[in-house]
C-alpha cells in the first residue's frame, strides 16, 4: 500500500515526487509511456518565464514567479542547466507599443520589477539580428531557458535516492475507492493500492479524474503547438528570447535559444480533440515562417533539423486547477496545467505539499532527505585534467559515438544504467542527446544499439526505438528459419 | 609535426593518401571507423569502377584495391579515430582527436587533406508533415544495417526521393523479402542515376511517382500509413491527388550533404548549392593548407570521380608541403551560369600553373544534347556539346591557364538545350 501515488510523470508529477520524498511515507510514480517526460515536457519552447504575463491574481501569475525564482536553487540542486538569455517582447507600432505599456502594468501587478523598455536601436546593439522594423521591446531580464525532460528525470532520479519508486508502462485506466484506500488498476489489469492520489496526467487530467469524480469542474482540450528546431551552428544568432506581443492566440511564436545552442522557432496555437496525437501540419510551419520573419532578419531557415509539436493541456477553467477534489477524500487535482507550466512547476510542487496535502495528512519531514543529484559527466565540456581523469577509469570515454553532439561510449552506457536511466534509441538520445545534431542519428543510431544489446544482454532486435514493441530492426537476414 | 593529416578513409581519403605519400614526408590518415573504405563498404551492389578499371565492381571489392595499395606502401593510418574538431593557430593545424587509446588529444600538421564524406539529408530537413513514429529513416542507415549488419528495418516499404542510395534500397529491400510499394518524387524527373531506375525499380515492376511527395504520416508509435499527393508546377500538394499507402517503413532519400562539421570554428564560407566548402583547382579551401576532396567537397555520383578528384587534392597538399604556394590576394572566379547549378572549383589560384584545370559542374535541366560553354567575357574558351545531361549527373570539363585572356575577369559556365 502506497501513501501518495502520482498519476503522470511529466515535469509536474516528477517534482512533486521530489517534494514528498522529502517526508516519509510511501510514495510511487506511475506512467503510462515506457519513459518518463514524454508529453508536454517533451514539447514546449523550455523557457522559464519572468511571470510578466498571466492576468494578475490568477495562481498561474502567483506560481510563475515563485517558480522562476525558485529554479535558480533547483538547478543547483538537480545540476540542470540553465541560460539566462533574457527576453524581449518586441513592438513594430503605436498599437505594438501600447501592448507593452499593458504588459509593464501587469509584470509590476505580478511583482515582477525587473524590467525595462527599450528602443529598437537599443536592442539591435545587443542582438544584431532583431528585426529592423522593430521600434520598442520591453526586457525582461529574469526570463532563462533550460532543458525540460532533464528537469523529470533528474527530479525523479532525486526522488528515488529519497526512497520514492516509479513505475513506467501503467496506463491507469480505472480507480475504486474503498472506505480507506484506492485501488488503480492498469491496462493489463494490474492493481495497486494507495491512501491518497495526485493527478498529474496533462492532457488526460480530466479523464483521469472521471475514473474516481462525478462532476469534474473542468475539462481539457489539447492545444496543439509546432516547433522548428535549428542546428546548434546557428548559437548567437540571437541572445535573447524574443516574444511578439501577445494576442488572444496567447503568446504567439518565438525564437528561443536552447542551452545545447540550437534555436526553436514556434510554437503556434491551434485546438484538437485528439489528446496526444501530435503531427506536424504544413499549414502551421508555414505559419511559422510567417510569424518569425517579424521577429529576426535573415534567420537561416537552412538550418533546420527537426519539427515536433507538443500539446498544452488547456482547461475550461481558465488557470492551473490545483485543488484537492471536493467530492472524493485524497483524490488531488494539478489540472491544466498549461503555459507557464514548467515555469511554475517547482512552485507548483510547494503548493501542492503546502496548501492541498500539509492540511490533510501528517507530513514528517524525514532526517536524511538529500536534496543534491548529481548530473553524469559529459565529457568533452570537462578540463583536460578531469578528462584525463575519466579515460584512465574507463577507456571508452575516448570512443566518440556521436559525432555531432561528441557523446561518447561511456556517457551512453552511464545514461543507460544509471537510475532512471532508458535502453531504448531516443530514450539515450533524451538523456545523451547522442542523436540530436545535425544528422539526427544516422552516424550513431546503429552504434547506440549496439551498446544497448551490449550492456542489456539482449538481442538487437528487442531494442525499441521508444514505446514498448518498436524494434528498429525488423528481423536478422542472416539466420536460417 | 606532421606535413599532412588525411581525415576519412574512404575512397577519397585513400586516393588522396595514396597520392600524397612521398617516403620523405611525415603523412597520417585518420578514420573514425574499424575499417578503411567509408561508405564503399556497405554498398554491396556492383557499378562501381567503370571509369576507372574499366571493370563493374562491388563496393567492397573497389575499396579492397586501394586498400591494399594503401597498405602496401605502409601509410601510417589511426583507426577507430574520430576528428572532433579542428583549429589553426600559428600556421599550424591544431586536429582534435579521440580515441580509446588516447582520449582526447592533438594533433598538429603542416597541411590537412579533409574527405570526411557526407551525410544523408533527414525527415527534418525536408520538414515533412504528420507524425514521428519510429519506421522513418533515411536510406542509406536502412542499408548499413541490412548489408553490414544483417538485419532487415521492414516489410511493407515506401520509399522518398529518388535519389540513387533510395533506387538501390528498394531492390535491396525487395530482394529480401520485403513489399516495396512505391518511390514518390517531388520532382519531375528522377534524381537517380538512370541505370539505377532501369535496374533498380523497371526490372521489378517497383512503380515511380514523379511529381509526388509524402503530404501525411500515420501511426503512433510505429509507422503505420503515408499518404503522398500529387504537386504542381510551385511544389504544392493538389487537393484530391492523395493516395494512401499501408506502410511499416518510410526510407528517405532526399539528399546528401557534404559533412564538414569538424571544420565548424574554421572561417570557411560553404557554397550555397554544394553545401560545401569552397575551394579553388587545387581543392585549397580558402584557409591555407586546408584541402577537401570527394564527398565532403561536393556529393558525387559515381566514386570513380570521386577517385580521380581526390588523387589530384593528395599531389596538392604534397605540392603544398614541399614548395608552398600562397592563395592569391584575387582569384578568379568561375561562374555557374544559364542551366548550370555549380562548377566545381569555383576559382583558380592563377599562381598554380599545371597542364589541366579539372572542373566538374552539374546542370539544372534535362537535355538530350546541349551545348556547354566556357567562356571569359566575350571570349569564349570552350564549347562542347555533351548528349544526356541531366541534374543527377555529374559532368566533366578541362581547360588551362593559357586558354585564358587575362587572370584577372570570371569565367563563366553555360549550357544550351539544344534538344
Ligand atoms: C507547445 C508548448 C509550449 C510550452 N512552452 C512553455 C514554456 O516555454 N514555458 C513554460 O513554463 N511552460 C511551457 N509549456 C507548458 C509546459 O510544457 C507544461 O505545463 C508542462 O510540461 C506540463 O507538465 P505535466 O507534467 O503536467 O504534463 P506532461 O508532461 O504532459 O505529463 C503528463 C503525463 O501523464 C501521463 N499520463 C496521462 N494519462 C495517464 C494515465 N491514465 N496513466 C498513467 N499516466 C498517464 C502521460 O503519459 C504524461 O507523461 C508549453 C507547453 C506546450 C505544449
Ligand atoms: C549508398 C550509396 C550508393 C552508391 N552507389 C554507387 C555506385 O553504384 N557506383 C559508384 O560508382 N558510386 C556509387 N556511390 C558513390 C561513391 O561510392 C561515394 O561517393 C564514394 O565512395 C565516397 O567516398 P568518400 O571518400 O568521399 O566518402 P566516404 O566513403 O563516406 O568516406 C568518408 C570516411 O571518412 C570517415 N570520417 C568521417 N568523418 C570523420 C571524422 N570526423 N574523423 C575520422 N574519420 C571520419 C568515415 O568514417 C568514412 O570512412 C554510392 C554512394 C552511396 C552513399
Amino acid at each position: 500500500m502506497y501513501d501518495f501515488t502520482i498519476i503522470g510523470g511529466g515535469v509536474i508529477g516528477t517534482l512533486i515526487a521530489r517534494e514528498l520524498s522529502r517526508y516519509e511515507g510511501k510514495v510511487l510514480l506511475v506512467d503510462k509511456e515506457n519513459d518518463l517526460g514524454n508529453h508536454a515536457t517533451l514539447a514546449n519552447s523550455a523557457i522559464i518565464h519572468s511571470g510578466h504575463d498571466p492576468k494578475p491574481g490568477t495562481l498561474k501569475a502567483k506560481l510563475a514567479v515563485e517558480g522562476n525564482a525558485l529554479y535558480d536553487q533547483l538547478a543547483k540542486d538537480l545540476d540542470i542547466p540553465l541560460l539566462r538569455t533574457g527576453a524581449y517582447v518586441v513592438a513594430h507600432d503605436d498599437e505594438e507599443i501600447n501592448v507593452l505599456n499593458d504588459l509593464i502594468d501587469r509584470a509590476k501587478a505580478n511583482s515582477v520589477n525587473d524590467y525595462a523598455l527599450l528602443d529598437g536601436d537599443t536592442a539591435r546593439k545587443a542582438d544584431p539580428n532583431i528585426s529592423k522594423t522593430i521600434k520598442k521591446v520591453l526586457s525582461l531580464p529574469s526570463t532563462k531557458v533550460t532543458y525540460p525532460w532533464e528537469i523529470a528525470l533528474a527530479a525523479m532520479e532525486n526522488a528515488l535516492a529519497n526512497g520514492a519508486e516509479y513505475r513506467l508502462n501503467y496506463e491507469v485506466k480505472a480507480i475504486t475507492q474503498t472506505a480507506t484506500h484506492f485501488i488503480l488498476e492498469n491496462q493489463n489489469g494490474e492493481k495497486l493500492t494507495t491512501h491518497a492520489i495526485i493527478n498529474a496526467a496533462g492532457t488526460f487530467a480530466d479523464l483521469v479524474a472521471k475514473m474516481v469524480e462525478s462532476n469534474v469542474e473542468y475539462t481539457i482540450t489539447p492545444r496543439r503547438g509546432e516547433y522548428f528546431v535549428l542546428d546548434k551552428q546557428v548559437k548567437g544568432f540571437i541572445k535573447h528570447i524574443l516574444y511578439p506581443v501577445p494576442s488572444n492566440k496567447g503568446k504567439g511564436v518565438l525564437l528561443v535559444p536552447q542551452v545545447h545552442g540550437n534555436i526553436l522557432l514556434g510554437p503556434t496555437s491551434n485546438f484538437q480533440d485528439a489528446r496526444e496525437t501530435v503531427g506536424n501540419h504544413a499549414s502551421d510551419l508555414e505559419q511559422i515562417r510567417e510569424d518569425a520573419n517579424r521577429l529576426a532578419d535573415g534567420i537561416p531557415y537552412d538550418l533546420i533539423i527537426r519539427t515536433f509539436a507538443g500539446l498544452r493541456a488547456t482547461s475550461t477553467h481558465d488557470d492551473f486547477y490545483i485543488q484537492a477534489s471536493k467530492t472524493v477524500k485524497n483524490f488531488y487535482h494539478v489540472a491544466g496545467i498549461d503555459s507557464p507550466g514548467l515555469t511554475a512547476a517547482p512552485a507548483i510542487a510547494r503548493y501542492v505539499i503546502d496548501h492541498l496535502l500539509q492540511p490533510k495528512h501528517t507530513l514528517t519531514k524525514k532526517t536524511h532527505f538529500n536534496p543534491i543529484r548529481k548530473k553524469p559527466s559529459v565529457f568533452h565540456t570537462l578540463d583536460k585534467q578531469s578528462q584525463h581523469d575519466l579515460m584512465k577509469q574507463n577507456p571508452l570515454y575516448g570512443h566518440i559515438v556521436c559525432k555531432c553532439e561528441r557523446i561518447s561510449e561511456a556517457e551512453i552506457i552511464d545514461h543507460i544504467n544509471r537510475p532512471c536511466g532508458s535502453s531504448t534509441i531516443k530514450g539515450v538520445k533524451k538523456r545523451a542527446r547522442a542523436g540530436s545534431g545535425l544528422c539526427q542519428g544516422g552516424y550513431c543510431e546503429s552504434d547506440v544499439l549496439r551498446i544497448i544489446s551490449e550492456v542489456k544482454k539482449i538481442d538487437k532486435t528487442r531494442i525499441d526505438y521508444y514505446a514498448l514493441n518498436t524494434p528498429i530492426l525488423r528481423e536478422e537476414t542472416k539466420v536460417k528459419k | 609535426m606532421k606535413d599532412i593529416v588525411i581525415i576519412g578513409g574512404g575512397a577519397g581519403g585513400l586516393a588522396a593518401a595514396l597520392e600524397a605519400f612521398d617516403p620523405s614526408l611525415d603523412i597520417m590518415l585518420v578514420e573514425r571507423e574499424k575499417h578503411l573504405g567509408g561508405i564503399l563498404n556497405q554498398c554491396i551492389h556492383n557499378g562501381f569502377g567503370l571509369h576507372v578499371f574499366d571493370e563493374e565492381l562491388t563496393g567492397p571489392e573497389y575499396a579492397e584495391r586501394f586498400i591494399q595499395a594503401f597498405h602496401d606502401k605502409k601509410i601510417p593510418c589511426l583507426m577507430e579515430t574520430t576528428i572532433l574538431e579542428i583549429r589553426k593557430e600559428n600556421d599550424v593545424f591544431l586536429i582534435e582527436a579521440s580515441n580509446k587509446q588516447d582520449g582526447l588529444f592533438t594533433i598538429k600538421s603542416k597541411s590537412i587533406v579533409l574527405s570526411s564524406g557526407c551525410y544523408e539529408r533527414t525527415r527534418g530537413q525536408i520538414q515533412l508533415p504528420g507524425e514521428r513514429p519510429k519506421g522513418i529513416m533515411p536510406a542509406g542507415s536502412a542499408q548499413r544495417y541490412l548489408n553490414i549488419e544483417g538485419y532487415l528495418v521492414g516489410k511493407d516499404v515506401f520509399v522518398l526521393g529518388s535519389g540513387d542510395i533510395g533506387l538501390i534500397m528498394a531492390r535491396r529491400m525487395k530482394l529480401e523479402g520485403a513489399n516495396v510499394l512505391g518511390v514518390a518524387e517531388i520532382m519531375p524527373y528522377s534524381n537517380g542515376l538512370t541505370r539505377n531506375i532501369v535496374q533498380c525499380l523497371d526490372d521489378y515492376d517497383i512503380p515511380l511517382y514523379l511529381s509526388h511527395t509524402v503530404t501525411d504520416i500515420v501511426g503512433k508509435d510505429c509507422l503505420e500509413s503515408i499518404t503522398i499527393s500529387e504537386v504542381d508546377a510551385d511544389f504544392k500538394p493538389i487537393k484530391g491527388s492523395e493516395k494512401q499507402f499501408d506502410v511499416d517503413t518510410l526510407l528517405l532519400s532526399v539528399g546528401l550533404i557534404p559533412d564538414t562539421m569538424v571544420l565548424e570554428s574554421m572561417p570557411i564560407a560553404l557554397h550555397p548549392k554544394t553545401k560545401g566548402p569552397t575551394v579553388d583547382q587545387t581543392y585549397q579551401t580558402s584557409v591555407e593548407g586546408l584541402f577537401v576532396c570527394g564527398n565532403a567537397l561536393h556529393v558525387h555520383d559515381l566514386v570513380d570521380y570521386v577517385t580521380d578528384e581526390s588523387k589530384r587534392a593528395g599531389q596538392f597538399a604534397k605540392l603544398f608541403v614541399q614548395k608552398p604556394f600562397k592563395k592569391p590576394p584575387s582569384p578568379i572566379a568561375i561562374e555557374a551560369n544559364q542551366n548550370i547549378h555549380y562548377v566545381m572549383p569555383s576559382s583558380i589560384n592563377p599562381s598554380v600553373d599545371l597542364d589541366t584545370i579539372h572542373c566538374a559542374y552539374r546542370v539544372t535541366t534535362k537535355a538530350e544534347v546541349g551545348e556547354v560553354t566556357l567562356a571569359q567575357g566575350d571570349h569564349i574558351i570552350k564549347t562542347q556539346k555533351v548528349r544526356f545531361m541531366a541534374p543527377a549527373e555529374m559532368e566533366h570539363l578541362t581547360f588551362t591557364l593559357n586558354d585564358l585572356i587575362n587572370h584577372k575577369d570570371p569565367i563563366t559556365l553555360t549550357m544550351e538545350v539544344i534538344k
